[in-house]
């Protein structure tokens, strides 16, 4: 009984300085890292209809997102990215995905207001505290790349994340 | 019977109690042996199912972490999966071979620990391993290494309670065979008393009772109707001996002893004044003119004569006194012990008295016999019978001499 809490306190204990994907290098290490992880949720989501190829938009400016494109799913689906202007329409009809560059607070909570009801998944580049009501937002750190999950956008979406995603976010 | 062996030879006891304890441990070592194999084999193989579950889940688990790359995930997804003492260790290898994360079990630095860790690698020689494939692409291998320690506590366990077991019946069943022995050994131990009783003091009369065994009782029936033979045939000898003892050293005639019997007594006689350092006397007598009767009056007559001298002499001499016929008309006596001459005077003429009285034949006539009378001293004259015997003979011819020549009656003593 003992043996198994003290290894679980153990990993717990290491768990800060090792959490997520490690970043060294520059830019181009996480822009890569950033493909990693959008790659990998979008690996272990659902929609409610197939979808081929996995149309993800693009909107404001992100910083680190020089790495979605040629992106292709372990079943050979590709990403297709899709580029939106962050001041334009809401027109989210053909995305499967939206990744949300780094708008203000209120634009970004514009655009995840827009995906409610729709079978689409979201995801904050610059939204560290996950107050834009997007369900993924990636968490960079110094040393490593990891994401927090609004747990409330995920029930209310229509798409499924695998729930063992779910365990690797961050705690708030 | 012979000398005593080197080695005290084995009893009955010992042999049946010996062989309980052969069968007792053989058995209960035979099936403490079935159960521990069987079960070690059952729980291996369930424990086996288990590591391969274990495995499964752990792929399951950290499937998402490794396609992630989240280190960190796959440790603790591991450590949340694997629990109790199952699993010495889980690896995570990458699809190139790379190790992703590895988890052992926390061990302590014990003897016990290291023991532990050797039957591990002895039962689980080699680990479960399990791909992670993702959409037919294997992006991780786990491996699971299994842990003795289940499956030692479950042998630790079984010998111990085998060994309980052990000690329980051979208590037990060392109570039951004490019993059965007993049962055996008992009525057997009674023959064998009644045996050495019937051997040793000729208890002929013994019985050995019933045990209420069947074949110990016919045995013990058998034994009682061959002591019962024994002891009629024992008798009947004895019978048969003391009749011809007594045959042996009487006088048929006369009903006193005969020859054999005063060379018996006199030896015997002599024995015990040597020891007792006492002396006797013994008398010769001879009838006189006793061939004149028989010429005359027939032999008859003599054998009356002969029958009236015995009885008067058996009462003339004392009861520690031994009259015996010799042959003929020749008769002794055996004073015994004879504290003085005088003393044995008195008995001569006792005797001499005894035989005046005129004697009754079968013709109905009476005739006056009497004695010539021999005397012999121990030890003055002489500690050997034949010294003695020949000085009695020696001093009634002297005496039977005097009477013919002087016709008178005198006793020397």
């Amino acid at each position: 009984m003992l043996r198994p809490l003290l290894s679980w306190v153990l990993a717990s204990a290491m768990a800060p300085t090792l959490a997520g994907i490690p970043l060294q290098g520059g830019e181009d290490r996480t822009a890569r890292a950033t493909a990693q992880i959008v790659t990998s949720i979008l690996e272990y989501t659902r929609w409610p209809t197939p979808t081929n190829p996995v149309q993800l938009c693009v909107v404001g400016p992100a910083l680190h997102a020089g790495g979605l494109t040629g992106l292709v799913l372990s079943d050979g689906r590709p990403i297709q990215r899709i580029p939106l202007p962050a001041g334009g329409p809401l027109t989210i009809q053909n995305c499967d995905a939206l990744y949300i560059g780094r708008l203000s607070q209120d634009q970004a909570r514009r655009w995840t207001a827009a995906t409610r009801g729709a079978a689409v998944l979201t995801i904050a580049e610059d939204d560290p505290e996950c107050r834009s009501e997007a369900m993924f937002c990636l968490l960079f750190q110094p040393g490593s790349l990891s994401f927090r999950l609004s747990i409330d956008a995920v029930a209310r979406s229509r798409v499924r994340v695998d729930p063992r995603v779910l365990r690797l976010a961050r705690e708030p | 019977m012979t000398g005593a062996p080197p080695s005290p030879q084995p009893t009955l006891r010992h042999l049946l109690g010996q062989v309980h304890r052969k069968l007792i441990l053989f058995a209960v070592i035979v099936a403490g042996i079935t159960m521990l194999v069987s079960g070690f084999l059952v729980i291996h193989g369930y424990a086996a199912r288990n590591l391969v579950l274990i495995a499964q889940t752990v792929s399951y688990t950290i499937e998402p972490a490794i396609v992630f790359g989240d280190r960190e995930a796959i440790r603790s997804g591991i450590a949340s999966v694997v629990g109790a003492d199952a699993v010495a260790s889980v690896e995570v290898l990458d699809a190139d071979g790379r190790r992703l994360a590895t988890w052992t079990r926390p061990v302590s630095d014990g003897m016990a620990s290291r023991l532990e860790q050797a039957a591990s690698r002895l039962i689980w020689p080699t680990p479960v391993t399990r791909d992670i494939a993702r959409n037919g692409e294997t992006i991780a291998q786990v491996r699971v290494r299994g842990s003795a320690g289940g499956i030692a506590g479950y042998l630790l366990s079984g010998a111990i309670v085998s060994l309980l077991c052990l000690t329980f019946t051979i208590v037990v069943t060392n109570l039951l065979a004490r019993r059965l022995q007993d049962g055996v050994l008992a009525p057997l131990t009674r023959i064998g008393e009644v045996a050495h009783a019937v051997r040793t003091e000729r208890a002929f009369g013994r019985r050995v009772p019933v045990s209420g065994l069947a074949e110990i009782d016919k045995l013990v029936q058998d034994f009682n109707s061959l002591l019962e033979e024994l002891q009629g045939w024992h008798t009947g000898i004895t019978r048969e001996n003391q009749e011809l003892v007594r045959q042996a050293l009487q006088d048929p005639l006369t009903g006193l002893g005969n020859r054999a019997a005063f060379e018996q007594r006199l030896q015997l006689v002599i024995s015990e004044s040597v020891a007792n350092d006492t002396g006797f006397a013994i008398l010769y007598l001879d009838a006189n003119r006793f061939k004149a009767i028989n010429d005359v009056h027939g032999h008859d007559a003599g054998d009356s004569i002969l029958r009236a001298i015995a009885g008067r002499l058996r009462l003339a001499v004392r009861q520690q006194d031994s009259a015996f016929r010799l042959g003929g008309d020749e008769f002794s006596v055996i004073l015994a012990p004879c504290p003085s001459r005088g003393h044995t005077a008195a008995v001569v003429s006792r005797i001499t008295e005894a035989i005046e009285p005129p004697m009754a034949l079968p013709d109905g006539s009476t005739i006056a016999m009497t004695l010539s009378i021999g005397l012999a001293f121990y030890p003055e004259d002489g500690t050997d019978p034949l010294d003695l015997v020949r000085r009695a003979d020696k001093s009634m011819y002297q005496e039977k001499f005097r009477r013919r020549e002087f016709g008178h009656d005198e006793s020397p003593c």
